[in-house]
């Protein structure tokens, strides 16, 4: 196994699951699948959050994280157009999907200052989660130059939900 | 000789409009308000921090893949309200700020006016 895979599989606990069995290779249409599923999976949970906080600092965040994840989608559906790539549901894709919904399951069983607790430390991690995954399984597995940019782009993005979803966990804890 | 004297006269008058007029255009280059450019790419205001002059326009460009907002803090003074992505916003800037984007908190900037 590659170092680099190796690295990745530690940072991505929470996605370990999908990752552990094998080191994945995926194609470009397959990365861009991936890709706009991760973002889906952090609005979903967004909405969730919007429904059950009054917390204001986490219905901030969530407001941010719905609007920005779709301005992602929005990017990479208009590039896969230009490219004329579909998106290719795969194994990757699935197992997120899959443990999305009980994660999805766990955060609607809660309420109150519980949820938000939840709902922050599941936004950390899994922004922690994503960066590793796509600086390094989906950047590099991408062929198509414009789509590996754009996965690119998407790191500073990444990275500044994680710092603020840090400022919001250290602010209610 | 009184043709020399009247034109002498007017010799004078010119240069002195002459001199007058430079000293205009130097006073009025040193006032001349700028117009300062940050570019919101990244997830960063760049450059991060921009020393100005009282009355100079800072003009603030999004070009990131998400929508930002530029917002005085603490005190919320002035903000741009939402820019969209390849939107841009100015301020004439009259007293030193820090500035924060007010949809992603932790991206952070200042003016210094000198």
């Amino acid at each position: 196994m590659p170092l680099i895979t190796t690295v990745v599989l530690f940072a991505i606990m929470p996605f370990a699951s999908v990752f552990a069995q094998e080191n994945p290779k995926l194609s470009d249409p397959e990365v861009a699948s991936v890709a706009v599923v991760a973002n889906q999976i952090d609005i979903s949970y967004g909405e969730i959050a919007k429904g059950k906080s009054k917390n204001e600092d986490i219905l901030k965040f969530a407001e941010t994280m719905i609007n920005d994840h779709k301005a992602v989608i929005a990017q990479a559906a208009a590039l896969a157009k230009k490219l004329g790539v579909t998106p290719k549901d795969n194994a990757v894709s699935q197992k997120l999907l899959a443990d999305a919904e009980k994660t999805k399951k766990m955060l609607r069983s809660k309420s109150g200052k519980a949820f938000d607790r939840a709902y922050i430390d599941n936004e950390v991690a899994y922004h922690k989660a994503v960066i590793a995954v796509v600086e390094g399984l989906l950047i590099p597995e991408t062929d198509n130059g414009e789509l590996k940019s754009l996965l690119q782009n998407v790191v500073p993005a990444l990275k500044t939900h994680l710092e603020h979803a840090v400022m919001v966990q250290n602010k209610i804890s | 000789m009184s043709k020399k004297i009247t034109t002498l006269k007017a010799v004078i008058f010119l240069l002195c409009s002459v001199f007058l007029l430079n000293s205009c255009d130097t006073e009025t280059e040193k006032t001349i308000p700028k117009v300062h450019t940050v570019e919101i790419k990244q997830m960063k205001f760049q450059p991060a921090e921009l020393i100005v002059q009282k009355g100079d326009t800072v003009v603030w460009i999004n070009n990131d893949i998400v929508a930002h907002d530029v917002t005085e803090e603490p005190g919320k003074a002035w903000t741009s309200s939402v820019m969209p992505v390849g939107e841009s916003w100015s301020l004439v800037v009259t007293q030193s700020a820090d500035y924060y984007c007010n949809i992603h908190v932790v991206m952070k900037g200042k003016l210094i006016v000198q």
